[in-house]
This record gives C-alpha cells, structure tokens and sequence, in this order.
C-alpha cells in the first residue's frame, strides 16, 4: 500500500452508509418491538441520507485514487458506479428470488386463476408503456447534460418523474382498488398475496425512483449539473432502468401468463 | 436510435399481449411471451444501461447475479420434481 493511497484513504472513506443501516436496522427493530426506537431509527436515516446528498452534490466520491492492485479487475469504474452496480446485484438477487419463488407456488399449487380474468392487461400494458418512455426520458436527459444542454436534462427529468408517478397514481391509486372491490386481495390467497407483494415492493422501488429523480430534478434547478460533472444523472439512470426491467417480467407473469 | 429502440419495445410489449391471445399450447405460448420479455430486458440492460458500450468486464457483475438466481431456480426446479 502507498503513502498516496493511504491519504486517499483517508480524504476519501465515509461511515455514512454504515450510519444508514444502524438506523434501517433500528426502524426495523423500532417497529418489532419499541414505536419510539424506530422514530430515533428514522432521524438517524434521515440525517445520513442527508449526509449522502451532500457529499453526492460535491460529487465528493466519483473520483477514484486507489493504487492499481486496489482497483483491479474494475478499475475501470469509479466509485461510485461500481457502488450502484453492486447495489444492482443485491436488486437483482432480491426480485430474481422472489419471482423464482412465485413460480415455484404458481407450479406446486393445483389451480390457479386465469391471468386475463384476474388482471386488467389494458391497464398493465399501458403501464408498461408509461414505464419504457420515462426510461427513454431518462436516456434524453443524460444525452441532454452530456452536450452540456441543462434544459434538456431538465425537460428529461420532469418527463421521466411524470410518467413514474402516472405509472404509480394507476397502479395503486386504481388498479389496486379495483381489485379489492372484487374480492382479489393480499390475504385471498396465494394469487393475491404473490401479486401484491412483488408488484408492491416493485411500485416502492419506482416510489424510490422518484425521490432519487426528485433530487436530481432540484440539483438541476441549482447549477448542480455541468457537461463534465453529472455522475448522479448517469448512476440513478441506471436504477431506473432496473426498476424498469424488473417490470418486463413482472407485467407478463401476471398479466399474460 | 433511441427513439427506435423504444419503438421496438413498444411493438415487442404488444407482441406480448396478442400472443397471449393467440390459438395453441398454453406453455408454448407462456414459453414465447417470456422469450419477448427476456428480449425486452436485455435489450434495456444493453441500450439504455450502455452495458453494451461499457467494459466487457462489467458484465461480471449482473452475469453473477443472474446466475445466482437460475441456481435457485434449478434448486427450486429440483425440489418440486422430487414432490416436496
């Protein structure tokens, strides 16, 4: 190890995403056991989060210093891309379980409901259309900053934080309602369980989505952004096109099949 | 190409839609639906993610993660052909 990288080291390292789990770990907990736990647990969380979108405003973290041999085989990325990458396997992981679960209860089970006769494929499918135009909103936002035009990213973003939200307001503002007025519910069965929670925690990763565009959105209207530095443009893109490839699998399972 | 790319999903989603209305197996239907959803996928990961124009290496990273979940998936598979 280097001198350099030992004062990299130092420069570069934060405790803030351990700070961020100790308090998602205490909401948690908070919640099981002890109401006022959780709220200490979310003032924790907030305060971190905070301290995230600071050093992310600065940009504090895009930059990497390591020596060769800490960097390979991804030197090739900065931090914090690799960061979101990584972030993107634990996606990955989480949805690809929990698909491979449904299928394994959807194959075991000996009846289960005809998708058209359940879903609404209409409603699903626009809703896979809404999905795929806010990702190419996204795509014309970073093109937009990468050529140093800030009202394109803006015109982008808004695009991208409209259509996510039109794409919620459907789903649980309509979509959902409609099928508890007709009996279809998280505790009527398998069907209905499976279907809520993955849709569920898929529609809390677009909720989440949208805070993440929210931020980028503020930080445009605030010279946050130049042609050379929009690291967070690209890195919360890249989330949000997972979230929308997690729903090209969510719409057929549940809607066609 | 964007633009076309979007088109293209577009298309594929209601691909999608009037297979499932389509005469024939049910699985071989199912089978074809999630094909075009796969395709759907891929086609963002590469395109609107730029895997396709990032470092090869970076692949590393989603392959294995998939690959972790076809290992449940044939864990899975397995258990159900053993009647569990």
């Amino acid at each position: 190890m280097t001198k350099d990288y030992e004062h990299t080291e130092e420069s570069k390292s934060t405790y803030t995403p351990v700070i961020l789990a100790a308090g998602i770990a205490l909401v948690l907990f908070g919640l099981v056991i002890f109401l006022p736990l959780a709220v200490a647990g979310a003032i924790i969380v907030g305060a971190a989060l905070f301290k995230l979108f600071k050093d992310g405003a600065e940009e504090k973290y895009a930059e990497f210093k390591e020596s060769l041999e800490e960097k390979w085989p991804l030197d090739f990325l900065s931090k914090e891309k690799l960061g979101i990458w990584v972030f993107l396997v634990s996606e990955i992981l989480i949805f690809g379980s929990l698909i491979v679960a449904y299928a394994f209860v959807r194959l075991s089970s000996n009846s289960w409901p005809v998708a058209t006769q359940t879903h609404n494929v209409i409603l699903g499918m626009s809703n896979t259309i809404i999905l795929l135009t806010s990702s190419l909103a996204m795509v014309f936002g970073l093109y937009s900053i990468r050529g140093g035009n800030i009202k394109g990213l803006r015109i982008g973003l808004v695009s991208t934080f409209g259509l996510g939200a039109t794409f919620l307001a459907i789903k649980l503002g309509y979509e959902w309602p409609q099928y508890y007025r007709n009996g279809f519910t998280i505790s009527s069965g398998l069907p209905g369980s499976t279907y809520f929670l993955l849709t569920g925690l898929h529609a809390a990763h677009v909720g989440a989505g949208l805070v993440a565009v929210g931020y980028l959105l503020f930080r445009s209207f605030h010279g946050g952004f130049t042609s050379t530095k929009h690291s967070a443009v690209e890195n919360i893109g890249l989330y949000w096109h997972f979230v929308d490839i997690v729903w090209m699998f969510l719409f057929p399972l549940f809607y066609l099949i | 190409m964007y633009v076309g790319i979007w088109l293209g999903l577009v298309v594929a989603t209601v691909a999608e839609v009037v297979t499932r209305s389509l005469a024939g197996a049910a699985s071989l239907l199912a089978l074809i639906i999630l094909l075009i959803s796969s395709g759907k996928a891929i086609t963002i990961a590469m395109y609107y993610q730029h895997l396709r124009y990032e470092d090869k290496r970076l692949a590393i990273l989603p392959i294995a993660a998939v690959v972790g979940v076809i290992f449940l998936a044939v864990a899975a598979a397995m258990t159900m052909s053993m009647g569990m």
